[in-house]
């Protein structure tokens, strides 16, 4: 009896051993397969690859990329996949590493892999880069600088040449196809900064109040100073004594908007804006943040439009 | 531009030829002089507006490219180069940080315990021992890449009966032929779900019954086992694990009598993920461990398992909210000199995360025999896993084979973590054995986590 367990597991064994082996038979398809930690990434690769590509991005855009769940479905989609593209800069650190171990696929699993892109790489400027010992009691710091780059529209250049770069190399069939998108995406980006940042110009210096340190590159390209977090320390919610403080400090500065991505919890800055006067604002921080948002440039479109167009309420309102 | 220049000569000649002819024949010769010469001022006109023209779009043409090249750089758009190391930003801490140590975790949890009597019935070993602060686990790990083709995990734990290598393996990182991937070394070897959670990651502050009872603490064998990923649309792991029972397990003997290959432990696994929406993942696996049980030279013990897990996380609205139910069945199959065990278990429980670092949740666990076998002098039965410690209604201990009766407990739960690296946690357990005393416990549960960032396994 024992041994006809052994043999019928065996058996079972064997059997789905057939099975992978008719599947792994097929032809890929033509397609070079993406797959993206967060979904900015997806949509700039899409620009440049166009329909040759598939991409997917495994966190939503409406998501705290801190805390994704690692589904075991992403094994599947990392297994099957040419390129990986993740931020880097330790935001994908609670699920990333798990899902890559688990993808045995070496196509993107070593650092030096051309399919491995951490695109933290490509960022000439890293902020918030700690240059003093740190310790877990100032919140949950992360050692190589502050991830949350592609808030400033000027990384998703460089960004973008990495990821054409690469795909050139991936598929050198395609080369001028994808160069000749590359170089489409980046003149009309750049012709979109210059819009963008004509419109924020009269607002260079204007105070703002976050809820976590994620638009710190966001304020530092669009010239907004930032006047505190809601967040008393990185990735710590926020306590009475903590928003009691900030409360007098925006007052006595006068601090008339508060902005916060709109996965964070929106009670204690509205709360916030209601005691002060200010305006608060829960932005889409991602491609796919809100509907209607599927590519990198209309994300910069609804985050200026809506900061601008309340500077200009709240400004005009006082004068 | 020569081009039209021939062509517009061209239509001169012959509009021009046919009115020479006609001048030889016609008085009005000064009249056509005439309009051929307002043709040809017109003509010249023409000409000199479309050379503007062609001049202006040429402009044109320059100024566009000019500014192309203005707006995109040679460095920005040089694909030939993947990406400049950027060498300028590297503070001391990116410098530490790019050093080949592996990562290293230290993770303590203790239990502040009260139970309702003095010599509490404890199931597994790292459950509070006794009314007081016991030390639950100290977890030390180490991790990190071998070379190209391996990383290694380790997990070194001491309790309150010693140090223990729970866990050290290593996990190929190339592609391997069938989507497989194969792990070697001491692991917990994937039996159900539970099995494969450290004790810092579980759910309660005691462990499952089931788990406790069949498992042991863990089934952690020193083995080599290959995991297939099935290339099918959901996801579907396919395992098979071969190794040394080394560690005691109720189940299983351990491996100086393990000597041949019939003797070995043998586990398979199936899992199963389906994602059913966006917020809705489900998690449905299967297992069977075989391997001998000491009873006898050649007795067996064969396990099986059931394992489910849902989790429920609507990202949209509620992003840090999340149910989960966990399930979890067992049947063991032994076979012993004074004949057939078949004792079974199945625990439920059900967490609620209702804010970012709150959660509550409810346990039911219970385990059961088929065969009631009470320990009788003169029992031919080698001392093994098998036999459980119990504590009859006079209060008095004796060992038995197998299971007396039935055993249930309920655990509420309620887990406040202050951030992701510290826990606090209170569980009520009520214990409810057919043929002992009921037993009530309360925990207070701390938990530290130092040093690298742990993953969170789904």
């Amino acid at each position: 009896m024992k041994h006809r367990l052994l043999l019928k597991n065996f058996a079972l064994c064997m059997t789905f051993t057939l099975i992978s082996i008719v599947f792994t038979g097929q032809s890929a398809p033509a397609q070079v397969n993406i797959v993206t930690s967060v979904p900015d990434y997806a949509a700039i690769a899409k620009e440049i690859g166009g329909d040759r590509v598939e991409v997917t991005s495994l966190a939503k855009g409406y998501q705290d990329p801190h805390f994704v769940d690692a589904k075991p479905i992403f094994i599947t989609r990392l297994n099957r996949a040419d390129m990986l593209i993740y931020n880097g800069l330790s935001l994908e650190i609670g699920w990333l590493p798990i899902l890559i171990t688990g993808a045995r696929n070496s196509e993107i699993s070593s650092p030096s892999a051309i399919g491995h892109y951490n695109a933290s790489v490509s960022v000439k400027n890293v902020l918030d880069v700690p240059t003093a010992p740190i310790d877990r009691s100032m919140g949950d710091i992360h050692p190589g600088g502050n991830p949350h780059f592609m808030l400033d529209p000027r990384n998703g250049i460089a960004v973008a040449r990495s990821i054409a770069a690469r795909l050139i190399r991936i598929d050198p069939e395609n080369a001028a196809f994808y160069e000749e998108n590359f170089k489409s995406f980046v003149s009309a980006l750049k012709l979109k900064i210059n819009t963008w940042e004509t419109e924020l110009a009269p607002f260079k210096g204007t105070e703002v109040v976050t809820y976590h340190m994620l638009w710190t590159y966001f304020l530092d390209w669009a010239g907004l100073k930032n006047a505190g977090t809601i967040e008393p320390k990185p990735g710590i919610p926020p306590s009475p004594s903590h928003t009691a403080e900030l409360i007098r400090a925006m007052k006595r500065d006068n601090v008339r908007l508060i902005i916060a991505a709109n996965y964070y919890p929106r009670k204690t800055a509205s709360i916030i804006a209601r005691k002060t006067g200010a305006e608060f604002l829960s932005l889409p921080a991602m491609v796919g943040g809100r509907d209607g948002i599927d590519t990198y440039i209309e994300l910069f479109d609804a985050i200026v439009g809506e900061i601008t167009s309340t500077l200009n309420n709240t400004y005009n309102g006082v004068n | 531009m020569r081009c039209r220049r021939i062509f517009f000569t061209l239509i001169i000649t012959l509009f021009i030829s046919p009115a020479i002819t006609q001048q030889a024949f016609g008085d009005e010769y000064n009249d056509v002089k005439q309009e051929l010469k307002e043709l040809r001022k017109m003509m010249e006109t023409m000409q000199k507006k479309i050379d503007e023209l062609e001049e202006k779009n040429r402009n044109l043409e320059m100024q566009a490219k000019e500014k192309d090249e203005t707006i995109l750089d040679g460095e920005e758009t040089d694909l030939t180069v993947i990406e400049t190391p950027a060498t300028e930003r590297q503070g001391f801490l990116q410098k530490a940080l790019n050093t080949f140590n592996p990562e290293i975790s230290v993770i303590g949890i203790f239990a502040a315990a009260w139970y309702s009597q003095d010599n509490p019935i404890v199931f597994a070993e790292v459950d509070p021992e006794n009314t007081g602060v016991n030390l639950q686990e100290l977890e030390i790990g180490f991790q990190g890449v071998i070379d190209p083709y391996f990383r290694l995990d380790t997990f070194l734990s001491f309790g309150v009966r010693g140090a223990e290598l729970e866990e050290a393996y290593g996990t190929t990182l190339f592609s391997l032929p069938l989507n497989s991937q194969i792990r070697a070394g001491r692991m917990r070897a994937k039996f159900g779900r539970i099995n494969q959670i450290h004790t810092h990651a579980q759910n309660f502050v005691t462990l499952p019954l089931p788990a406790a009872q069949f498992l042991g603490e863990h089934l952690n064998p020193t083995s080599i086992e290959a995991n297939f990923l099935v290339p099918v649309p959901w996801y579907l792991e396919l395992s098979a694990l071969g190794g040394s029972p080394d560690v005691a397990t109720p189940t299983f003997d351990r491996s100086e009598n393990a000597n041949n290959l019939g003797r070995l432990l043998y586990v398979f696994h199936l899992a199963n993920f389906f994602e059913v929406s966006e917020a809705l993942g489900v998690s449905l696996g299967g297992s069977f461990a075989t391997g001998v049980n000491g009873t006898g030279p050649d007795e067996r013990s064969n396990l099986y398992g059931i394992d489910l897990f849902a989790k429920y996380r609507p990202l949209e609205n509620k992003p840090y909210q999340e149910v989960m139910l966990q399930s979890e069945f067992m049947y063991l199959d032994a076979d012993t000199p004074e004949g057939n065990l078949e004792n079974w278990g199945w625990y439920a429980q059900l967490v609620y995360r209702f804010a970012k670092r709150w959660n509550t949740g409810f346990r039911y666990g219970i385990i059961d025999t088929n065969t009631p076998v009470r320990k009788e002098d003169g029992l031919n039965v080698e001392p093994s896993g098998l036999f459980t410690l119990i504590r009859n209604g006079d209060g008095k201990e004796e060992e038995i084979l197998g299971l007396f009766g039935r055993t249930y407990r309920i655990s509420p739960m309620l887990t406040f973590n202050p951030s992701e690296f510290s826990r606090l946690r209170i569980e009520y357990d009520y214990l409810n054995q057919d043929f002992a005393q009921n037993q009530h416990a309360i925990f207070l549960q701390f938990q530290y986590s130092l040093g690298a960032h742990g993953a969170h396994p789904y």
